[in-house]
């Protein structure tokens, strides 16, 4: 399938999703959707530079809180309508990604990983010390009375929002996957001092590759800060946000983009269930017991294993 | 054919029993919220659940409200903003509770305010700070005794008790950490100085995750303050009363908003260090005359605690979070119904009797009038709970009315 024709598809489905979902009644779908559908577009942004390129971010967190707070500034300064907040987020998020593209050139494997994780320390004492957008105290963001489209709540707008901002994340992530940006990532990858050798433009790339993986993941947090009405550094910041965008890209499989998105709705799904099941120390529990065992039974994913089984059945 | 008829008699009577049954047996009151049983919170968010629990057996076994069993619908929120809204629209739509009440702390309950808000519900908070000032809902409801300006409320006991010492003070130091609590109780301790004209000679924040507070301490001592006004939480709070001890700092008063000696873990973790330090705490047993039947409540919380591993003592929390659910309750029965408007109306308009004395919200949902004490510790020697439990430990300098003894001053000549 041409990308073209799988962008469309994505798309329509996308659109179709967000009719049938009107006729829900219930509005605990929504927002729990609203959870699972925002890591997906982190898992699938974060695999772009970790799974393509072999570049582990760790600071996840930061690209996810330069979207919200960059909503949070806007909200405050301007007050522009929502998809104008989406694109100034993502903007935002790009460059910082580009910036962390050009640590690139410098560091590599734990050392780059450990750069991103301090990124995320830097960020958060910036945001903590910076008083417009809330500071430690943090800001609330009040969600608009008047809800567009005929929509009855806010939320719906927000799902709305991030089921096409989903599509969006997949569609840009198989084009780079099936492009020759693809194949020179996953050059740079197995051996970047060889994919240099060969004439792979491999700072380009890894350029490419780190502002397209900052921007998703910024726009992913563009909207949390109307999600939760009130932002403070420690929510934007979250520690579960860098790890389920690692945790979901590796038990789904880092090779394609079908993998984060296999990992994403698997585990996102599992938290929100356990959630409200178990509810208690047990939920924390059951979620690492399942990470450990993907790890251990499929270490390169389920895509990784579902790879290796059909070469079985060709054999 | 015998047979058929039997099956098709049995059929008919189990079916007109389960049509019967909704009808003859009540359905539960149900109350839903998200608490904090994991993450950073859980030790307060579960001692919070254990009052909650006393408050439905107590209710249930005098017959429940409005003739219907109380049931407590919860989740676990893992002191996690971003799982509020989905908890709360499944409490909403999928388990239909009747009532919602708040998790602890500011960070859980505004998340479910836009919830609470589309559905017009009545929504009790529980240790909100100040979470109104925005939304302003006129159904929201706030337990902590902080008053209409929590920031205000909460610093007026340490500076009336400062500038009622004689020579009045001149200068103060104000320190916190870069959080949300510290923040607001830093921006009050501002407000209050400058009210009061003292100066600020000193006024810096440290990042939450700091251990070592000797230097902080250090550059205080050197600005040479007559007050020195802490905003912390509980890790930082007992790195700062050791790193008081270890500097040796010199100041007529030390402490104002640290969090954590309230409770039992610190409050055996440091023991005497604590000496001479001015702090608030929502209860001491040396005013338990004023908060009548909370022996009662205590007796029962501090069993349970125990099994449960949670804060023993529960002088903090736990009363107010079963005062939260008596204001319901009393709404509720007065009202006659679960009508959201009237209970919102009710709280608004008349005064609680709760354990922890009479409650009468203000027009934005907290305290009309604040209560929060502001107090003393000395004479504690050793580690041990016990000492805690009883009276003569914890001197209630301000509110006026509930005053038990003058300021022992400066800080540094008391700590014994």
């Amino acid at each position: 399938m041409s990308n073209r024709t799988f962008a469309a598809a994505a798309f329509t489905i996308a659109l179709a999703i967000v009719v049938a979902s009107r006729f829900i009644p219930n509005d605990y779908f929504f927002s729990a959707a609203y959870t699972v559908l925002q890591f997906i577009i982190l898992a699938t942004a974060w695999n772009i530079l970790g799974g393509y390129t072999g570049y582990v971010n760790f600071g996840s967190a930061a690209f996810f809180a330069v979207g919200a707070y960059s909503t949070v500034f806007l909200y405050k300064a301007l007050h522009p309508p929502l998809p104008v907040m989406i694109l100034a987020g993502t903007l935002a998020a790009g460059v910082l990604g580009l910036a962390v593209g050009y640590l690139t050139l410098r560091m590599r494997g734990v050392f780059f990983a450990i750069a991103t994780l301090a990124l995320s320390v830097v960020l958060y004492t910036f945001v903590v010390n910076w008083d417009y957008v809330g500071g430690a105290r943090g800001a609330y963001i009040l969600q608009p009375r008047e809800v567009p489209f005929g929509l009855r709540r806010y939320i719906h707008l927000l799902y709305s929002a991030m089921v096409l901002m989903t599509a969006l994340a997949l569609v840009v992530a198989r084009a780079i996957e099936t492009s020759f940006i693809g194949r020179g990532l996953a050059a740079i990858r197995d051996d970047e001092l060889a994919a240099e050798c060969a004439g792979v433009p491999t700072l380009r790339l890894k350029l490419f590759s780190a502002t397209v993986s900052g921007a998703l993941m910024g726009m992913a947090g563009t909207t949390f800060p109307f999600y939760l009405s009130y932002v403070e550094p420690s929510a934007a910041f979250n520690l579960s946000y860098a790890v389920n965008s690692i945790a979901m890209p590796l038990i789904g499989g880092m090779m394609s983009w079908v993998g984060p998105l296999i990992g994403a709705v698997l585990l996102g799904t599992v938290q929100q269930v356990v959630q409200v099941t178990i509810s208690s120390a047990w939920n924390l529990l059951i979620v690492g017991v399942l990470l450990v065992l993907f790890v251990t039974l499929a270490p390169n994913g389920i895509m990784g294993w579902v790879d290796a089984w059909r070469r079985r059945r060709k054999r | 054919m015998n047979r058929l008829t039997t099956w098709f008699s049995a059929g008919l009577l189990a079916l007109s029993l389960a049509l019967a049954a909704p009808v003859h047996a009540q359905q539960p009151l149900k109350i839903g919220f998200g608490m904090s049983l994991t993450g950073p919170l859980a030790g307060n968010g579960k001692a919070a659940l254990i009052a909650m629990q006393i408050w439905a057996e107590d209710v249930n076994a005098k017959g429940g409200i409005l003739g219907r069993k109380v049931e407590l619908v919860y989740y676990d929120d893992q002191t996690n903003p971003s799982t509020v809204p989905s908890i709360y629209n499944k409490l909403l739509d999928v388990d239909k509770v009747d009532l919602l009440v708040s998790g602890y702390g500011t960070n859980v309950i505004a998340p479910a305010m836009p919830i609470v808000m589309q559905r017009n519900m009545a929504f009790m908070g529980l240790f909100g700070l100040n979470v109104n000032s925005k939304f302003n809902y006129d159904r929201y409801f706030q337990i902590m005794p902080a008053g209409p300006e929590p920031a205000i409320g909460w610093t007026q006991g340490f500076f009336d008790t400062a500038m009622a010492l004689a020579p009045k003070p001149q200068t103060i130091a104000l320190v916190g950490a870069d959080a949300e609590y510290p923040a607001l109780a830093l921006e009050g301790a501002r407000a209050q100085a400058k009210r009061t004209g003292l100066k600020v000679v000193y006024d810096k924040t440290y990042p939450p995750n700091t251990v070592d507070f000797s230097p902080i301490l250090r550059a205080i001592q050197a600005t040479n303050p007559d007050l020195v006004f802490v905003a912390s939480y509980p890790p930082d709070s007992a790195g700062m009363v050791r790193a008081a001890n270890e500097v040796g700092l010199k100041t007529r008063m030390f402490g104002g908003g640290m969090v954590g000696p309230q409770f039992a873990a610190l409050k055996t973790q440091l023991g005497p260090l604590l000496n001479g330090i001015v702090n608030y705490e929502t209860f001491a047993p040396d005013v338990a005359g004023k908060f009548p039947f909370l022996d009662q409540f205590l007796a029962k919380y501090q069993g349970r605690a125990v099994k449960e591993g949670v804060d023993p003592l529960g002088f903090y929390l736990p009363p107010y979070a079963y005062a939260m659910m008596q204001v319901l309750e009393q709404s509720i029965k007065a009202v006659g119904a679960l009508d959201q408007a009237k209970l919102a109306d009710y709280m608004h308009t008349y005064e609680f009797d709760t354990f922890v004395g009479k409650v009468r919200f203000a027009k934005n949902g907290e305290w009309a009038v604040p209560r929060m004490l502001t107090v003393q510790y000395h004479g504690i020697a050793g580690n041990d709970l016990e000492q805690w439990m009883k009276p003569g430990h914890v001197t209630v300098l301000a509110p006026a009315s509930y005053k038990t003894g003058a300021i022992m001053a400066p800080y540094h000549d008391n700590k014994k």
